[in-house]
């Protein structure tokens, strides 16, 4: 007889090292926040930033315009991860996060024409951009999906989408008025610039609920993870978990684009980060929510104070993210996993 | 124990428009390992997918105990019935305990972590399929047959009655084969799991087996125990191939000789 | 019935040819009549405003028929060299690498002259092409279609962010590398041609020496190997061919994507895998493709008009996700 304890020591063991991960992160996101709160042009000591949020007195640095900025970059981060993440578990595949596979970029298609030529409200542009991403999605899984479904033809395909979708962003880029494109591209490239209160709330609102309705489905995950058979088997209904897992990624993945614009690499760098730092045995959502959130923040920090010129934080992440890519895919290549 | 009584009513199934199995009825003998043997494409496989919803019937139905397993709630069935399916795939980088626990899925409520009675149902698992030492073993580094074992204790922690297994031994050599199969037949004189298995080897389904079911060109031709299946006769309307049957002398059970068309059979009564 | 079929595709394709080289001179903002375009060519009448404009498209189409040949050719060669259904000089990353080296030749080094853009172009594209080939032949299988289409996607979305940063401080580089980036043909001159032809003729034509070479390659390693060939030889000579004619078109036109991918694949269907053939019909239709579609950027893209680049681009994404399509799912 083989004791219990042995064959689960690490499971368990698993378990408190998870824990103990969440709080670092935890600790490392609230650091951050004090930091974008209290410095910039003007610093604040952190006594200040706390008395002013809690007299609702009117600072406009602090109250304006840092408040939203971190807010913003906060679930903009958790949004782009948890979407990501989920992409990458159901698929299989780290490399098929949805900035990758075309899904983002038709969202953004949307967004950069409301934008550049209908001047509508970030609200109106969220709305149509969530439409656009989800139709782009099942476009996307249709072409694919044909006698039987495919990741490798979906990947494909999608890397088919973006390169369409990218000659129409540069299509409409170019038609804009010259007085635009700059605001365009720097939205382009994901920024945290210029985000008013009032978006908010419904950003938050949705990233909470997809947060409740992810960490529901982590189990049906694990066992989609084993592939459409063992999870019919294993009692899952596959094609409405499927379904719904892609349709709550593809609107957080929306909004927050129509919000921050597309934040490169986040989608894709926080699910593989997550499942290194806590285990691959486990579907990683909140651990990859921090990682999204913190990753932004960082990287808005660095490009806001730390460097000769101002970046935006898109192209902050996306140089972070880069070398872990080729590293990615290398791994990956060498491992025969594709 | 009761018996889970297994049916399958009247079932044509395929994919598309093609169909491939053509009215079956059949009814799994409860707590005996049942093997299915048939040429290729003569719809073994679509049977076994057809009997764990793998694919649904064009009509017919799959029948558990008098319930329509359409009219069954997910999660109950897979309590009742497993699956070893054909390929099986694993998360990267996942150890073995972590693998053989995601079998406890039709069990887990919603925020609750692993109770005693999960890790009681994995550690039987992995003690059936002799895994334990390989728990934090992560699966990308075990052979073929260590593997093929983790993937099969992975359906035992689901704790079903009934385990269909779709070849579980193709790829194996003949060592991990008998390994395998000897592990199955353990487990069903043990819990009298009732074992249901697609092989190709006619002698290893011979020596295995309780219990035979034939087909071809999707029409189940002939059911019984190995001495009435395994006949020379009845291996040529499968397979098309002319045998001769023996004895095997060790388990008693019938053995075929195929017999080539260079061979000369002036020897043989 | 063989030679027919190939005789009736170069005869279609140089009857196209001809006719997309007389829309792309009649047709435009201002329309103009035969008359006028022999006054162009001839250099006579050279007061009369129609004849300046033929005059100015002509230069724009010249280079457009070389462009899109070069191209498809380049195509060929990568498919053939990689044995890969859907190597094409945009997925092996080779725009964005030539885009990259561009940007750092404006942002740092001041480039301007139109030789030096194509020197570093190349430069950028071979060692991208290289990188992605050689990223995706890791690990079984080799260079496989899944893993050279995620290595050439994943290195130009890590290529572009490097872009980015060149380009976001300064917004003199901005707007030089702005428009360059959406490939056209529009802006090209009389001296690009000149500049750019003899690369082209020399790539082109040791292609043609290499194409029973190529055609035996096309055979396993093994045999191929067994037949005498030198394989090491004829890739990497193919292969600088083929850098060499994409990145000098790439330099001066910017990026134009998918016209490698999608003309070999339809000439390939009709002539079969004859290189000899198949390097000079597809360089006959891709002249003739890219040209049409810098009309059709033109009509559609009224007032103005919409650069070839994207024009591809729209076009030759559905044609590779059809491909994909129909590709057997094992191949993938």
């Amino acid at each position: 007889m083989i004791d219990n304890s042995k064959i689960f020591a690490n499971i368990k063991s698993h378990r408190i090292k998870y824990k103990i991960i969440l709080t670092i992160m935890a600790i490392i996101l609230l650091i951050l926040v004090c930091l974008n709160m209290t410095i910039g042009e003007k610093n604040y000591s952190l006594m200040e930033v706390i008395h002013t949020l809690l007299s609702s007195e009117n600072n406009y640095i602090i109250v304006k315009l840092r408040l939203p900025r971190t807010l913003a970059g906060i679930f903009c981060g958790i949004a782009f991860a948890i979407a990501g993440n989920t992409f990458q578990t159901l698929l299989g595949n780290s490399l098929a996060s949805p900035d990758i596979i075309g899904v983002s970029s038709g969202s953004t298609v949307a967004a950069v024409f409301c934008i550049l030529f209908l001047n509508l409200n970030r609200g109106l542009v969220s709305f149509v951009a969530v439409l656009a991403g989800a139709a782009s999605a099942l476009l996307i899984y249709k072409l694919a999906s044909k006698d039987g479904y495919s990741t490798n033809r979906l990947i494909l395909t999608g890397i088919g989408a973006q390169a369409f979708f990218s000659a129409l962003i540069n299509w409409m880029i170019k038609k804009a008025s010259e007085y635009d494109v700059p605001t365009a591209m720097r939205w382009m490239s994901g920024n945290l610039n210029g985000i008013t209160t009032d978006t908010l709330p419904l950003l938050i609102v949705i990233v909470l609920l997809a947060l409740i309705t992810m960490t529901y489905l982590s189990n049906s995950l694990q066992a989609l993870e084993l592939g459409e058979n063992y999870a019919t088997v294993l009692g899952v209904n596959v094609d409405v978990t499927r379904s719904l897992l892609i349709l709550i990624s593809v609107v957080l993945i929306a909004f927050a684009t129509a919000i921050s614009g597309p934040i490169s690499s986040i989608a894709f760098l926080s699910g593989p980060i997550a499942g290194r730092l806590c285990s691959k045995n486990q579907i990683n959502t909140i651990p990859a929510a921090l990682t999204g959130a913190i990753l932004v923040l960082a990287g808005d920090f660095i490009g806001q104070n730390l460097l000769p010129t101002r970046y935006p934080v898109g192209i902050i992440t996306g140089i972070l993210g880069a070398p872990y890519l080729v590293y990615l895919l290398i791994k990956q290549n060498k491992g025969g996993s594709i | 124990m009761k018996d889970n009584i297994l049916i399958a009513n009247d079932i044509v199934a395929g994919y598309g428009d093609n169909t491939i199995i053509d009215g079956i009825n059949l009814k799994i003998p409860p707590h005996k390992i049942s093997v299915i043997l048939g040429s290729n494409g003569s719809g073994k496989s679509t049977m076994l997918k057809t009997f764990c919803r793998l694919l649904t019937p064009q009509s017919g139905s799959i029948v558990l105990n008098d319930k329509s397993l359409q009219e069954m709630k997910n999660k109950d069935i897979a309590k009742s019935i497993g699956l070893l399916p054909q390929n099986s795939v694993a998360p990267e980088g996942i150890t073995v305990a972590e693998l053989v626990t995601r079998g406890r899925f039709p069990y887990r409520k919603f925020m609750c972590s692993l109770t005693a009675e999960d890790y009681t149902a994995v550690k039987e698992a992995m003690e059936a399929m002799k895994i334990c030492d390989l728990a934090d073993r992560s699966i990308d580094e075990l052979s073929g047959g260590q593997r093929q074992r983790v993937f099969i204790a992975l359906a035992l922690a689901q704790q079903t009655d009934i385990l269909f297994l779709d070849e579980p031994t193709t790829f194996l050599d003949i060592a991990y084969q008998i390994e395998i199969l000897d592990l199955l037949k353990e487990l069903n004189r043990k819990k009298k799991t009732t074992i249901v298995m697609v092989l190709h080897d006619i002698n290893l389904s011979s020596k295995y087996a309780d219990y035979i079911f034939a087909m071809k060109n999707g029409k189940l031709i002939k059911e019984g125990s190995p001495s009435d299946i395994i006949t020379s006769q009845t291996i040529e309307e499968i397979y098309g191939l002319k045998s001769v049957v023996i004895t095997d002398p060790v388990s008693c059970s019938p053995m075929i000789i195929p017999i080539s068309s260079h061979d000369d059979l002036t020897n043989v009564s | 019935m063989k030679q027919n079929k190939i005789t009736i595709v170069f005869t279609i394709g140089i009857i196209v040819l001809i006719l997309s080289v007389i829309v792309s001179i009649t047709y435009g903002a201002k329309a103009v009549g035969l008359s006028d375009i022999i006054d162009g060519i001839f250099g006579r009448n050279t007061d009369s405003f129609n004849a300046n404009v033929v005059a100015a498209r002509i230069p724009r189409t010249i280079f457009g028929l070389i462009a899109g040949a070069s191209l498809s050719i380049a195509g060929v060669l990568m498919q053939s060299i990689t044995r890969n259904p859907i190597a094409d000089p945009s997925i092996l990353g080779v725009n964005t690498g030539a885009s990259l080296f561009i940007v750092i030749g404006i942002a740092f080094f001041n480039i301007q002259s139109k030789i030096a853009y194509m020197g570093i172009a190349f430069v950028g594209a071979l060692i991208t092409a290289l990188f992605v080939y050689n990223l995706a032949s890791l690990g079984n299988g080799g260079a496989t279609p899944i893993k050279l289409a995620i290595s050439g996607a994943a290195v130009s979305n890590a290529l572009t962010s490097l872009i980015s940063i060149f380009v976001m401080p300064d917004s003199s580089v901005m707007t030089t590398f702005r428009f360059w980036q959406i490939g056209s043909i529009g802006g090209t001159t009389n001296t690009d041609i000149l500049l750019l032809l003899p690369f082209t003729i020399a790539a082109i034509v040791i292609s043609l020496m290499l194409s029973n070479n190529l055609d035996t390659m096309l055979l396993s390693e093994e045999t191929a190997k067994a037949l005498g060939l030198n394989i090491g030889l004829t890739r990497g000579i193919a292969a600088i061919c083929g850098v060499i004619l994409c990145s000098t078109t790439t330099a001066l036109a910017g990026p134009i994507s998918f016209i490698g991918l999608m003309i070999p694949h339809l000439i390939r269907a009709i002539v079969g895998s004859n290189h000899k053939i198949l390097i000079l019909s597809s360089g006959i239709y891709g002249g003739a493709i890219l040209i049409i579609s810098d009309v059709l950027g033109r009509i559609l893209g009224r007032p103005g008009e919409l650069e070839s680049g994207i024009m591809t681009a729209l076009i030759g994404a559905p044609v590779f996700i059809y491909l994909i399509r129909k590709a057997k799912l094992q191949s993938l």
